[in-house]
């Protein structure tokens, strides 16, 4: 067993920031942008990710029969080792786990195989899409294109899909399954998604005009994947950004137990709260846990609007205001009773 | 010296499929050599092949939130917990990592497609409620009260496995007192229809390694093992069936769909589960292979047992028992390891059904006709799928 910390060496992402390698420039703001990529009964807005040619970005990469989750998915993932400066031909790819973390899966080209079914019958769907509907044909591509030959998994988890995947890469590290891991969390927002958050009234009143952000319950939605370079030890020449102490997550139970019980006598420097609603008061429960003196980086409305798996969007955001080094705690809480609490070290 | 905390452990086993609740109706089924493959035409329009179904599932679980997929994995969870014995607590703080590739694609209609939103009000919205993946393993919770951290894994066809391997990481991790793990995907028009596509389905029984083999059935069911540590067990008195000796996953990098025909990336990943268990190729006495019945992998899977096994001093026992109820996609690698457990307890190597004609090699000995029986210590059930993935599950024979 590997003792010491798996660290983040590189961080990628295609998000409604657009495609970027590395932090998120502090200055980025945003308001949610009008949906067009379908007709809408009326102004419907979320944070989109920006079309743009992927092959621009990673020379050499085709994504055109590919669901939007994989081509992003391969993206941020280079980006992600671009970022790390990892030169992969110095090491043994069998050794290099995907894990990839997704709260709906690939619903562009399951929604295009259900038309497909709708306009031909089941006998006459396209035998192309079937494959790309697969939640894990992302984290399949990004191995098909790196040649990384490690475990290579694909999760879900009600409120804290990211959360989980990084504990459990963090896990093939310490228990010598890995040498590395490229930890990706995302999710696209279509027509159908989009339309059962509405109709299940999910939604954030400023989706449906100009107006800024309310304090109302709901939420605006959300888009893309982030992908992180988990590495099992300080490499040379790397530029780590945090440690990944110890965590846990439940779907249930007392969560200011279980956080207390992860942080023993440690009070952290920084909270960053993930949660699958920035507006949840759920996620504003575990204050009176902290020494006043920590920093608190409150649940960011782009990342929680990817829902399952905006906690490395929230990890991100939250490293690009860069608060220095020191201890963290990634906190999240769910409405469900649910929680997911993970030590970083911030570096 | 056996590390009691770092030793994980099978203290129980849920299943339902084809041949009804229970590892011991599957068991009592395939010694019979039973087969559950049936032909099947109303499924959807134009269909006609040969499928694999579960019959009535358990009245309790009838309610429009879950799937048919979740209700499955709940009827096996509820089965692999039945004899469960500890306290509350250790139930409560569980944890669950459920496998599916179908999920709640069972309850979508394509008229989704033509106005989503107009679907979901006519009904449709809870229905698509149960899509995500994750929803299997939260049925599970909700049905047995489990409160600890769950995750569903979703890898395709290796997805039953790799949550058994993935639990096992989280017990060495210390993130629960006990793990059920298994998989769990229904029969649905989505994947029929896919699959047919892709012109991957025998419309005909399956026949896996033979070397007239033409395609694969699909099939339905759910299986979840009781994972804990040694130390756990013992401490509250379970009986222990197996140990999981050795566990690993890799992948070919090869294709998005077909496997890599040399099958270096499934021999990696069965090697890698020997070097776990510290365990020598002449040990093992039985394979559980993935098996499909398609051209392409049974023949990649051969490659692979032939490079992973070399130097045994005999050939390598392998058998499908996909012959007998189809493939379960994400619920294969949770039965197929159930039936790997049940292979060992009863020391009995099923044989592959309908194998006439195996594919030669010299390194394997295709396990077919007749059961045979034979003390069995150690044994492996191996998955791979779409997406280049594998996984190899290693068990051994708990220690008198």
């Amino acid at each position: 067993m590997n003792t010491t910390l798996p660290v983040i060496t590189g961080i990628g992402s295609v998000t409604p920031y657009g495609p970027l390698a590395g932090l998120i420039p502090t200055e980025a703001s945003l308001q949610p942008s009008a949906i067009t990529a379908w007709s809408t009964p009326g102004l419907r807005r979320a944070f989109l990710v920006e079309p743009f040619r992927p092959a621009n970005i990673v020379p050499g990469l085709k994504t055109r029969r590919l669901d939007s989750l994989s081509a992003w998915a391969l993206v941020a993932a280079s980006l992600a080792l671009r970022d790390a400066g990892v030169d992969l031909n110095l090491m043994d790819r069998s050794r290099i786990a995907v894990f990839f973390a997704t709260g709906l899966g690939c619903v562009e080209l399951t929604m295009a195989f259900y038309q497909s079914a709708a306009a031909n019958g089941w006998a006459g769907t396209d035998p192309i899409t079937f494959p790309e509907t697969l939640s894990n044909a992302p984290a399949g591509h990004v191995a098909l294109f790196h040649d990384l030959r490690g475990p290579n998994v694909t999760i879900g988890s009600k409120s804290f899909a990211a959360e989980s995947a990084l504990l459990q890469a963090a896990s093939l590290l310490r228990h010598g399954q890995a040498d590395m891991a490229i930890v990706l969390a995302g999710d696209t927002l279509t027509q159908a998604v989009y339309e059962w958050y509405e109709v299940a009234q999910l939604l954030d009143p400023a989706c449906f005009s100009q107006e800024p952000l309310s304090s109302a319950p709901g939420f605006v939605p959300s888009e893309g994947v982030v992908a992180m370079v988990l590495e099992a030890a300080d490499r040379p020449a790397s530029r780590p950004y945090a440690a990944l102490g110890a965590g846990r997550w439940a779907t249930g139970g007392d969560a200011s137990a279980g956080v207390r019980q992860l942080l023993g006598d440690l009070q952290p420097d920084f909270i960053i709260y993930s949660a699958p609603s920035a507006s949840s008061s759920s996620t504003c429960s575990a204050r009176d846990l902290f020494d006043e003196r920590a920093t608190i980086f409150p649940a960011q409305t782009v990342a929680a609007g990817m829902g399952d798996s905006g906690g490395l969007l929230h990890i991100l955001m939250a490293l690009s205001k860069r608060p220095g080094s020191g201890q963290a705690l990634l906190l999240g809480t769910s409405a469900h009773g649910g929680y997911a609490a993970l030590r970083l070290e911030l570096r | 010296m056996i590390d009691a905390r770092k030793t994980i452990v099978v203290t129980g086993i849920g299943v339902i499929s084809p041949y009804g609740i229970g590892l011991s109706v599957l068991r009592d089924g395939m010694l019979r050599g039973q087969c559950c493959l049936n032909p099947a035409e109303e499924l959807y329009p134009g269909f006609h092949g040969t499928v694999a179904a579960v019959g009535a599932l358990p009245s309790l679980i009838e309610d429009d939130r879950y799937s048919r997929t979740d209700r499955l994995a709940m009827a096996a969870a509820r089965d692999a917990v039945a004899d469960f014995t500890g306290s509350g607590s250790i139930l409560r703080e569980s944890g669950i990592v459920m496998a599916s590739t179908v999920a709640g694609l069972t309850e979508i209609d394509p008229e989704i497609s033509q106005g989503p939103a107009a679907w979901y009000q006519n009904g449709g919205l809870t229905r698509a409620a149960s899509y995500p993946v994750s929803r299997v393993a939260a049925s599970v919770g909700e049905q047995l009260g489990i409160l600890g951290p769950a995750c569903a894994v979703s890898v395709a066809c290796a997805s039953g496995a790799m949550a058994i391997a993935l639990a096992a990481n989280m017990l060495l991790d210390d993130a629960a007192p006990m793990v059920l793990a298994g998989g769990s995907d229904a029969l649905c028009p989505f994947t029929l229809s896919g699959f047919n596509s892709l012109q991957a389905l025998d419309p005909e029984p399956c026949r896996p390694f033979d070397q007239n083999r033409n395609g694969l059935n699909i099939g339905e069911g759910a299986a979840v093992l009781v994972l804990e540590t040694l130390d756990h067990a013992t401490r509250r008195d379970a009986t222990i069936l197996v140990v999981l000796r050795g566990w690993a996953m890799t992948n070919d990098a090869s294709h998005p769909t077909a496997p890599q025909k040399d099958g270096i990336g499934l021999a990696l990943c069965i090697q890698r589960a020997l070097e776990m268990a510290a365990c020598g190729v002449d040990e093992v006495g039985y394979v559980n292979a993935h098996g499909t019945g398609t051209p392409l992998n049974d023949i990649a899977e051969t490659h692979a047992y032939e490079s992973a096994f070399q130097g045994r001093s005999r050939p390598i026992p392998v058998s499908s028992t996909k012959s007998y109820f189809g493939h379960c996609l994400g619920a294969a690698g949770a039965l197929e390891a159930a039936i790997t457990i049940s292979a060992m307890q009863n020391s009995a190597l099923y044989p592959t059904l309908r194998l006439t004609n195996p594919i030669e090699s010299d390194q394997v000995d295709w396990l077919r006709g007749e059961l045979r029986r034979q003390p069995l210590p150690m044994a492996m059930s191996v998955s791979a799928g779409f997406g280049g993935s594998n996984t190899a599950l290693l068990f051994g024979r708990p220690r008198a």
